[in-house]
């Protein structure tokens, strides 16, 4: 049955009385969608720490160094209208560095790889900052970026643009974006390690694109391919590889090309009974080094009330190793045979198989003060645990690195939407 | 750890059966917004059964949500990426200290990291 125009106009208003009053804290708050430009000046700051477990004595040599990386992080946001149809946002960080870090590995006396770290001497800082303004139509949107990022021994400059359009009432919408970044790395006492080379660079190109489909009031899902190609110098010039039977060490030495090829499919579903929100994502990942991944993630923003949300989220992940890792090279016991250095070689323990789990909480509590300038104020505490082993691999790992790591993070942030 | 490791992969492995199953009567109705038709469905006037293409036609094969039924959309919590910042820094994390790259995104620059 068709319902008449007057029946239909009557259960639009009726709705539309609905949803204003229906908007809570969580529901209105905020840039929403991205649909329109922001109208509201909007600024964050956030705190973070990062630090990892230090590395067990079983891993390493006796008496050898086991303290890991720490990294303390600090991050300042701003977004504001320019026009009605245009808003920009920019995002500075800064993080401070300390620790060591896994230099290689080398055999045991039962031939197990320990890792070998570096001393912990570590002292870098790291400032960041990105801009991205934005052009709103009817029909979608278009936006363009760029950022600088700065550390003691290395720089990177990057820039893109991106956009969105709308179909079938914005219920479709496509999206896709380019990107390239130019980055230079002047490693640290090059003068002494022989390895280290004195100044080299880097360029990336990056491509995405993606769909994403309402598929009713309270279900989306969307879908997205993501290409990067990167050349150029993309060893590690801290990473060393261990000869055993030749006394000496390699220099890290890996392929100059990488292509990198992501697809990622996510979800977000609303359950009005519960006032809770689920996001679940699932990423297949490979690349031209012969890596491989998945990654799963689950979370659960629960509303209580109209004031506080907490939002578990667990993550796994698990990733086959990069052609070329090898926890160390080996001279042929016999000395009549040569020893053929590989064209490429690394023991770094992110290129080696392994799974990894993490979970998370974080608490948010918005509030607004109608009495003093009508401002929206959001704080946030959260704290991520992670964890990795090669028994967490999706296939078996025989042997896996020694450097595998385990960190949590703690994070504080507050909102202000004026 | 090992345990942990078995135990994710037989999670995996329930999810996925579960999920190609459709277990409808396990979960919560989320269609419950779609208008489905009477089976079968006859024509108003001629009483003839209609064609799975008239009947996809007539309640839109895509659903389509209108601006006015979009309040649970619009919410901050069925955005992508509910906190930005918070977003940027667990994906540079996981970028810096996994081999692989957050997808998504035409992402920014790189680092020292990685």
């Amino acid at each position: 049955m068709r319902r008449s125009r007057r029946e239909l106009r009557r259960e639009r208003a009726a709705l539309r009385a609905l949803t204003s009053s229906a908007l809570a804290l969580f529901g209105a708050a905020g840039k929403a969608s991205a649909d329109t430009a922001i109208d509201h000046v909007q600024t964050s700051y956030s705190w973070s720490t990062y630090s990892e477990d230090p590395l067990e004595s079983s891993k390493t040599i006796p008496n050898g160094d086991t303290k890991r990386y720490d990294i303390s992080t600090q991050q300042v946001s701003l977004a504001a209208p320019i026009t009605e149809t245009m808003d920009f946002s920019l995002a500075l960080t800064h993080e401070t560095m300390s620790g060591g870090s896994p230099w290689y590995s080398a055999p045991d006396a039962a031939g197990t790889p320990v890792q070998i770290m570096s001393a912990p001497t570590i002292d870098d800082t790291r400032n960041d900052l990105q801009l991205h303004a934005n052009y709103y139509t009817e029909e979608g949107r278009l936006g363009l970026g760029g950022g600088y990022s700065k550390e003691n021994d290395y720089s990177a400059m990057s820039g893109g643009f991106d956009g969105e359009r709308h179909f079938n009432e914005k219920n479709t919408t496509l999206s896709g974006g380019l990107g390239l970044s130019f980055d230079e790395i002047d490693p640290t006492d090059a003068a002494i390690y022989p390895t280290r080379p004195d100044h080299k660079t880097k360029q990336s190109y990056t491509g995405f694109l993606g769909l994403s489909q309402v598929l009713s009031r309270r279900l989306i899902l969307q879908g997205s391919f993501t290409y990067n190609m990167h050349f150029g110098y993309l060893s590690d010039p801290y990473k060393e590889v261990f000869l055993v039977g030749g006394g000496t060490q390699f220099g890290d030495v890996r392929p100059n090309m990488r292509q990198q090829y992501a697809m990622l499919l996510r979800t977000n579903l609303h359950l009005e009974e519960v006032e809770a929100t689920i996001h679940a994502s699932y990423q297949y990942y490979r690349d031209t080094w012969g890596v491989n991944s998945h990654s799963f993630e689950l979370s659960w923003y629960q509303t209580f009330g109209d004031s506080l949300q907490i939002t578990p989220t667990v993550r796994y992940y698990s990733q086959g190793g990069a052609d070329f890792y090898v926890p160390y090279l080996k001279k042929p016991g016999d000395p009549a045979k040569k020893f053929l250095q590989p064209d490429a070689f690394s023991s770094d323990y992110r290129l080696s198989p392994y799974g990894s789990l993490s979970f998370g909480a974080k608490a948010e509590y918005v509030f607004h003060t109608p009495w003093w300038r009508d401002i929206e104020w959001r704080g946030r505490a959260s704290v991520e645990r992670y964890l990795s082993s090669g028994d967490l691999c999706l296939t078996s790992v025989s042997v896996p690195a020694p450097g595998l790591v385990s960190f949590t993070v703690f994070s504080l942030g507050l909102t202000v939407v004026f | 750890m090992r345990r942990v490791g078995a135990l994710a992969r037989t999670a995996l492995l329930v999810l996925a059966a579960f999920g190609s199953t459709g277990c409808a009567s396990l979960w919560p109705d989320w269609f419950s917004d779609l208008e489905m038709p009477d089976w079968p469905a006859f024509d108003e006037y001629t009483e003839s059964p209609k064609s799975y293409v008239e009947i996809a036609l007539e309640h839109d094969f895509l659903v389509r949500v209108k601006p006015w039924e979009r309040s649970v959309l619009a919410r901050r919590d069925m955005s992508w990426d509910p906190d930005e910042l918070e977003a940027a820094r667990r994906n540079h994390t996981f970028f810096s200290k996994e081999a692989s790259m957050p997808g998504g995104s035409a992402g920014g620059g790189g680092c020292g990291c990685n």
